[in-house]
């Protein structure tokens, strides 16, 4: 097998540019959002949600399957993919981002660090710059990360009818929660 | 005018009741759903990997009825397990999500091993994502 060829490959699909040796991944990511409106309060839960971070410079990527999240109630689930996020037209959402003020951190030790991360997310086909604080966590040589940002709906131009208005809240709360494992390039 | 009005209370009650059923609609149950298609996981892979635009169009929401080598197995936190079958026989297959409103029949797999599931397919980022599969 030609690993080489492999991590090129990976980072192909994942349009990285950068060849490194400290590259990170998963592809069993958890990402979850929820809307706290005054009637409902709506969750979703993805957790095959794929990552890389490079810690070499700080560069981190996310994308998602817009159908891959799961909802409690199917209804829900329907008219999140049919009305709100139109997944069969836009299947994917996707960040591409940079750590500010990146120092490269180390997997020897244990240890937090928060970090704020700026970069381009595109959902529903929109694209938006957004900066949103998080933090990388080193736990026995295992890299993680998770960070909670908020998103507002109207900025990737998802539009909610007046009749569910009290149902559905115009920002949502996205987590997300990362364990990396090292990309054996 | 009474009628009318037990009529009008009828109705509505029964709205209501509608509205609920609608509401509280449970999921598909997979296990007893028919498959869109039955094929292999390099089948899909390939699908997936020559032409990402047309398979979405194509088994996007679909249940495939998949066959494939187990390449891995992972249990998240919740005890969710996902099962990735081999897809180019390289690092990239098909990952299937388990449903976890189900009980599934068994949670050993072993490497290798000839298996067929039942999901819904939710498109490609690395591999191809299945979610809510279940054994048949």
């Amino acid at each position: 097998m030609n690993k080489s060829l492999l991590l090129f490959l990976l980072i192909l699909t994942l349009g990285y540019t950068d060849l490194s040796a400290q590259q990170y991944f998963t592809r069993a990511g958890n990402v979850s959002f929820t809307s706290e409106a005054p009637l409902e309060k709506i969750e979703a839960v993805n957790q095959s949600a794929v990552s890389i971070i490079d810690l070499e410079n700080g560069q981190l990527e996310f994308a998602v399957l817009i159908k891959a999240f799961l909802f409690e109630k199917a209804l829900m689930q329907e008219h999140f993919n049919e009305n709100y996020m139109e997944s069969s037209k836009f299947p994917k959402a996707t960040f591409k981002g940079q750590i500010q003020d990146y120092t490269p951190i180390s997997l020897a030790e244990d240890a937090k660090y928060p970090v704020k991360v700026k970069g381009q997310i595109i959902i529903h086909g929109q694209s938006k710059e957004i900066e949103v604080d998080g933090e990388l966590r080193v736990q026995d040589g295992i890299l993680s990360a998770q960070s909670a940002f908020e998103l507002t709906l109207a900025d990737f131009e998802i539009k909610i009818p007046k009749i569910v208005r009290d149902n559905i809240a115009r920002i949502v709360k996205v987590m997300l929660e990362m364990k990396y494992e090292k990309f054996n390039g | 005018m009474k009628k009318i009005i037990i009529i009008a209370v009828g109705l509505l009650l029964l709205g209501l009741a509608g509205a609920m059923l609608l509401y509280h609609k449970p999921h598909q149950d997979i296990s007893q759903a028919d498959p869109d298609y039955i094929m292999t996981s390099p089948e899909l892979f390939a699908a997936f990997e020559t032409d990402e635009a047309s398979a979405n169009e194509k088994y996007l929401d679909k249940i495939i009825q998949i066959s494939g080598k187990v390449a891995s197995t992972t249990t998240d936190e919740e005890g969710l397990m996902s099962i990735t079958l081999e897809g180019d026989g390289l690092m990239f297959g098909v990952i299937c999500k388990l449903d976890g409103l189900s009980e599934p029949k068994r949670k050993d797999f072993s490497q290798g091993e000839e298996i067929r599931l039942k999901g819904i397919c939710s498109g490609m980022l690395m591999d191809v994502v299945l979610v809510r599969c279940v054994e048949v």
